[in-house]
């Protein structure tokens, strides 16, 4: 009996203490709520003033007379940090190249880096900073499908502009009415996998195909695109979980079913895992890799100390593996859209090598700038939107196929091409083709955007 | 057929690695009676160190024989700078601590070594055998695996088994007083102990990391699969830690292979609940009216 009551004792005392615990955490609330209804209220009255001229700017959240503020979020540490963490970078160059030369409109960008290290709940912490403490203008480039899944909502809901997602997830662009503010960027995973799988159903016809996808919209999207053209030379699918890396049971599993190519739409690591089970089990098979995973220096890096000497370039273990472009990487110096990368980053980088992940910052970066053009020389967030939505399919850029932006389809770059490796470097098997999501037919492109030229000044004009 | 036999081999040794490090838990456990959560972090660390060493130019043994070295030493400094001044207080208070320093650790070696993926060479081969058409999956490095684990099964045993220090420790962590009392130095064996169990753990990482990509968080999946095999064998005997280590090895890997790779914790799970319904007190307890 005693200790029954000595236990409902302790029980009361805790509850009491809990009871204490609400009461003060919800005082807490109330004062903050004050405080933050005090701050928005001094923060109309700043922005409510009249104005001093037709269409200043000066109410714009993030935007000032001589600034733009801008961020993201992007993993700089964890297991996507390799390759990921260097885009950034690019961004940054690119940016000081422009602010150097005058800005855009006479303003100077400034973009905030937060590190979410690819974990969605930290993405959404640190979307919040960006949002509600940096003020941020737009968002531009968050990196990731399952990280930028977790703020998309947020972001439309307070109408922040969301541009140009690195992911290639259909979710940015398709459904332009549930995420007005949010837009693709690169070709989205079913565009890839579809070319992907017409070249093997035209050039391999009696080809076992075997799929190794990663177990979410990457692995997904990808699999819809290829199974439109390969769906009865599929033989084999495989998924990975990210994160367990002893992926011997799937690779055993494709050799079991006598694939005589994979199809992978995994990250970088993972390229380089399964080239090493391929070796330990004897899987001699050709390879796909989508774009995401196939970067040969740094797989090449990851895998050179596994060669044992045989082979002293490491990139050059990828060699005859089958990958897609759709942006002129560092295997082509002499490309004009290269060759102004390596100005920028040679002036603003700050030392350290250009990186294909780099020029896909720099890229996105121009995209930006060209965005922001368009907007006009008072943009606003509703601004930038219609400007991407009217213009952004014009836009000229270093980008192999045309944007699809419009009203009704907030999807990025519209193709790409088939290429093989060959000692780190990319040989083109295919011409730029460029199809949409869905059934869209694939056509070889004709718009020409593979042979634009930036412009003399490396920034791109008001026009765009 | 050829799946088959993949997917069997490719779980032994993955069970072989569980197994490395089930046996430094259970060494740790058997020496102190407390489950060091830091367990796979601490290995790490010393990996690196390896990798420094190697990258520097010298010869993979050296390397080995360092992360070994270095894994003692750590394993002697946390327990006298961290643990000491926790032994007196309840057992939940040092499995606590040890939580603590898995954060710790990691954030230092990702401040130190960085965060990305680094490849880690393999002293022997990587390509598996061929008998005629028949792939063996196993590589030379695999091999060296099973051997390393197995030995230093045999060497606990016999430590535990057949030596006074093994007596003393087994004293020291079961009744401290007593032990005191009977004139066993019962601080410095509990030094050894942990001494001793990162050593362990360092070779479990070495074994892990050969022919594979390192990061800071490498071994972080095999610290929850190397506990339940630790769980199966009864956390108190190295032999039920390895026979563990490989029924969820091979288990799990015919789960990945022939099911799915997003079913493998949950696989794992169920194993864990099936033996622990079974038998409460793992596979291989001999004292199961033991209280702890």
């Amino acid at each position: 009996m005693a200790s029954t009551s000595l236990l409902t004792r302790k029980q009361q005392i805790t509850d009491r203490k809990g009871e204490q615990m609400t009461t003060w955490s919800r005082r807490v609330a109330s004062i903050t709520s004050v405080l933050m209804a005090g701050a928005m209220l001094a923060a109309c009255g700043a922005g409510g003033r009249p104005d001093e001229g037709e269409g200043s700017s000066a109410d714009v959240v993030g935007v000032t007379e001589d600034t733009v503020k801008i961020g993201a979020h992007f993993p700089l540490t964890g297991v996507a940090a390799p390759g990921y963490s260097e885009i950034p970078s690019g961004h940054k160059a690119y940016y000081d190249y422009v602010n150097a030369n005058g800005g855009v409109h006479g303003r100077k960008i400034e973009f905030i880096v937060r590190d979410d290290a690819y974990d969605p709940t930290k993405t959404s912490q640190v979307t919040d900073e960006l949002v509600l403490s940096d003020e941020i203008f737009a968002m531009v480039g968050g990196l990731g499908t399952p990280t930028h899944s977790a703020v998309v909502d947020f972001l439309n809901g307070e109408q922040v502009p969301d541009l140009f997602v690195s992911s290639g997830s259909l979710q940015w662009g398709d459904d332009v009415e549930s995420k007005p503010h949010t837009f693709g960027w690169q070709p989205d995973y079913e565009t890839e996998g579809k070319i992907v799988g017409q070249w093997i159903s035209q050039n391999m016809p009696n080809a076992r195909v075997g799929l190794f996808l990663q177990d979410d919209d990457f692995g997904e999207d990808g699999e819809k695109g290829v199974r439109q053209y390969l769906d009865d030379q599929v033989v084999a699918t495989e998924r990975y979980t990210s994160g367990n890396t002893d992926v011997a049971p799937q690779i055993a599993a494709l050799q079991g079913a006598n694939v005589d190519i994979v199809l992978g739409f995994n990250t970088p690591s993972y390229t380089a895992l399964t080239q090493l089970t391929a070796q330990k089990l004897n899987f001699d098979t050709k390879w796909f890799y989508s774009n995401v995973g196939s970067d040969p220096e740094l797989v090449g890096s990851l895998l050179a100390r596994f060669s044992e000497g045989a082979v002293k370039d490491g990139s050059s273990l990828l060699d005859g593996v089958l990958t897609t472009e759709y942006i002129p990487g560092v295997d082509t110096p002499d490309d004009p859209w290269v060759k102004l990368w390596q100005q920028v980053w040679d002036e603003h980088g700050g030392g350290a090598e250009l990186t294909n992940y780099r020029v896909y910052g720099l890229s996105q970066a121009y995209t930006f700038v060209q965005a922001l053009q368009a907007a006009g020389p008072n943009p606003t967030r509703e601004g930038i939107v219609e400007a991407i939505e009217q213009a952004g399919a014009e836009f000229d850029g270093p980008a192999l196929a045309p944007f699809r932006y419009s009203g009704d389809s907030h999807m990025g770059i519209s193709g790409l091409r088939v290429s093989e490796l060959k000692d780190g470097k990319a040989d083109a098997l295919t011409p730029v083709l460029v199809t949409d999501i869905g059934d869209a037919p694939i056509t070889e492109d004709n718009s020409g955007a593979g042979n634009d030229r930036p412009p003399e000044d490396g920034i791109p004009d008001a026009e765009g | 057929m050829q799946q088959f036999l993949t997917t069997a081999l490719s779980g032994l040794t993955q069970g072989m690695i569980f197994a490395a490090f089930a046996l430094a838990l259970v060494l740790i456990w058997r020496s102190t009676r407390i489950v060091n959560f830091a367990q796979a972090p601490m290995a790490m660390i010393t990996v690196y160190i390896a990798l420094v060493i190697i990258d520097a130019g010298y010869s993979y043994w050296l390397g080995f024989a360092a992360a070994l070295l270095s894994g003692l030493l750590l394993g002697a400094v946390v327990e006298r700078v961290a643990v000491r001044p926790v032994e007196d207080k309840p057992h939940i208070n040092a499995v606590i601590l040890t939580l603590g320093l898995f954060i710790v650790i990691h954030a230092l070696a990702a401040v130190i070594f960085g965060s990305r993926y680094r490849s880690f060479p393999a002293p022997f081969g990587l390509s598996g055998f061929k008998v005629g058409d028949m792939n063996i999956a196993l590589t030379g490095f695999g091999v060296f695996s099973i051997l390393a684990v197995l030995a230093v099964m045999l060497l606990l045993v016999l430590l535990f088994r057949f030596t006074n220090v093994g007596l003393m420790m087994r004293a020291s962590a079961f009744n401290q007083e007593v032990a005191r009392l009977l004139g066993v130095r019962v601080t410095r064996m509990l030094t050894q102990g942990w001494a001793l169990a990162a050593m362990v753990g360092s070779l479990s990482g070495l074994l892990i990391a050969g022919g594979n990509l390192v990061h800071p968080s490498y071994m972080d999946s095999v610290v929850v699969f190397g506990f339940v095999a630790a769980v199966l064998g009864g956390l108190d005997s190295p032999i039920g830690a390895v026979v563990g280590g490989l029924i969820l090895g091979v288990s799990l890997s015919f789960v990945s292979g022939y099911i799915g790779s997003e079913v493998v914790a949950l696989a794992a799970l169920v194993i864990l609940m099936v033996v622990l319904l079974v038998r409460p007190g793992g596979l291989f307890s001999h004292a199961p009216a033991r209280r702890v």
